[in-house]
């Protein structure tokens, strides 16, 4: 019986002795895992890119240990409702309408949006303000990945166009090569590491200029969390501003692009 | 606020019908013919019409219809001689690769149900049918066929409505059927919970439906049957 009791309270030393000390536990972080140059895992199955370097540098900033939840895009702010994880650090834009749901922290990453498609086409998709022609995209076959931004501000815009709608980035390239649809929207960064300086070179480009609307994307990528979590959310506000300021987001930008993707200005707000 | 959604959703994704009966009914129909071919060549009695009839049947019913659906939409573009027959475009369109997909994999299914209609048939209707000089096909179609068409309807209402549920992998290849429309709206409203269950009741609701066909079908074929 006694020694029963003592393995007991050996477990509850144990238990109170492992968790991270500034807020006792650990948080679950939810994000893609296929996302690259974002969120993705190397060859070695470790997750890599610019969000995980940011949500390590969160990390170390605020003192608690990130554990890493994959989750499809789609379901990313249920599963985050339903307690699946904590924080969503998936690349995902601060929006309007994601904000009646969840939280977001300031922003860590520039929000824009881009057309890719085969080279050599003349759409006159835009004029010389870099305003889209809504008329001349009627009948064209667009891709966009489902729950996206770049969804958002099809429809809105382009009532015309027909939108087909994918789960994944890579099936959306893929029916792009495969001639099902005459472009795609995405986001550029990645279009130009995963697609256009690849695969598609020579073939495909940008038939676009960079869209940059906050009204549909917002004024940047955050950390998504649920609400109620104020003091949360401004340590980890604070802690982007700090990597900010140290040039840590710089950094990670410049493993993966020629240039940085956030603005400095991002420092000052409060 | 909850209801609300439901009803805003509910409309939206009954637009989505036309193509999820699209998709049931043409692929129920060349699935059925692709059954019948199938059951012909395995009764056929000669190796060379059954054998491969078996296999077809194999590798159908062997893997899950969501990677048929992935082999043909993503999978057959990769070669350019497909990119380049005939057959492309029906498979660069998401519609055609789901009713192929479907046909090919309900065709497997209905043959195997056909083919139990077949075999119970008494042998010595048959021999009764040969004693009066009719003649193979003859005794297919006059003997055979009535009575195994009434004792394959029941599995063959089950693969139907198994077939309805099927369509909803067809929003994995971009096409907007009722389920395709119903994770859009998730994806708008972040309600999986109420959106996806009224999404439910809506199948529940056309399975009723179908499952009250089929049995109106069975008592018209049963009539002389019924004690």
């Amino acid at each position: 019986m006694k020694s029963w009791k003592a393995t007991l309270a050996g477990l509850v030393v144990a238990a109170s002795l492992g968790a991270a000390p500034a807020f006792a536990e650990t948080l679950r972080v939810g994000m893609e895992c296929t996302y690259a140059p974002f969120n993705y895992r190397t060859p070695d199955g470790e997750l890599a890119g610019y969000d995980v370097d940011v949500a390590k540098g969160i990390s170390e900033i605020i003192g608690v240990d990130f554990e890493y939840v994959c989750q499809e895009w789609d379901g990313m702010i249920p599963a985050l409702l339903a307690n699946k994880f904590d924080l969503i650090i998936a690349s995902m834009s601060i929006t309007e309408k994601r904000m009646e749901q969840i939280d977001f922290s300031s922003p860590y990453r520039v929000s824009i949006g881009r057309l890719v498609g085969p080279v050599g086409k003349d759409w006159n998709l835009f004029d010389d303000n870099g305003e889209p022609i809504a008329e001349n995209f009627s009948g064209l076959r667009v891709g966009v990945e489902r729950a996206s931004t770049y969804f958002e501000w099809f429809s809105a815009k382009m009532p015309d166009a027909e939108l087909a709608l994918y789960d994944s980035n890579e099936a959306m390239y893929l029916d792009l090569k495969n001639g099902r649809v005459d472009m795609i929207m995405t986001n550029p960064m990645k279009a130009h590491l995963s697609f256009l300086s690849g695969d598609g070179a020579g073939k495909y480009e940008f038939v676009s200029p960079a869209v940059d609307e906050p009204e549909f994307f917002g004024p940047g990528v955050g950390v998504g969390l649920r609400k109620g979590n104020e003091e949360l959310r401004d340590n980890i506000s604070a802690a982007i501003r700090q990597l900010i300021r140290d040039g840590k987001l710089e950094e990670y930008a410049l493993k993966i692009f020629p240039f940085p993707i956030h603005s400095e200005a991002w420092a000052e707000i409060e | 606020m909850s209801a609300q959604i439901i009803i805003d959703a509910l409309p939206r994704m009954l637009g989505g019908m036309v193509l999820t009966f699209q998709l049931l009914l043409l692929s129920l129909a060349a699935g059925t013919v692709i059954a019948l071919l199938l059951l012909l060549m395995r009764i056929s009695g000669r190796w060379w019409l059954s054998w491969p009839a078996q296999v077809y049947f194999y590798v159908f019913r062997g893997t899950p219809i969501l990677v048929q659906i992935f082999i043909i939409y993503y999978g057959l573009p990769q070669f350019d001689w497909i990119r380049d027959s005939v057959f492309w475009p029906i498979l660069r369109d998401p519609f055609g690769c789901a009713i192929v997909a479907l046909s090919l994999n309900v065709g497997a299914y209905v043959s195997e149900i056909f083919r139990g209609g077949v075999l119970s048939v008494e042998r010595g209707l048959l021999e009764a049918g040969a004693a009066l000089g009719m003649s193979a096909p003859q005794r297919f179609v006059h003997i055979t066929a009535p009575l195994a068409i009434r004792i394959a309807l029941p599995a063959y209402g089950n693969e139907v409505i198994s077939l309805l549920k099927s369509t909803a992998l067809a929003s994995t290849i971009t096409l907007a059927d009722m389920t395709g429309i119903a994770r859009t709206i998730v994806a708008e409203t972040f309600a999986p919970y109420q959106v996806f269950l009224s999404l439910a009741i809506v199948y529940v609701t056309l399975t009723w439906f179908i499952q009250r066909s089929i049995r109106y079908i069975e008592n018209v074929l049963g009539r002389y049957t019924v004690r």
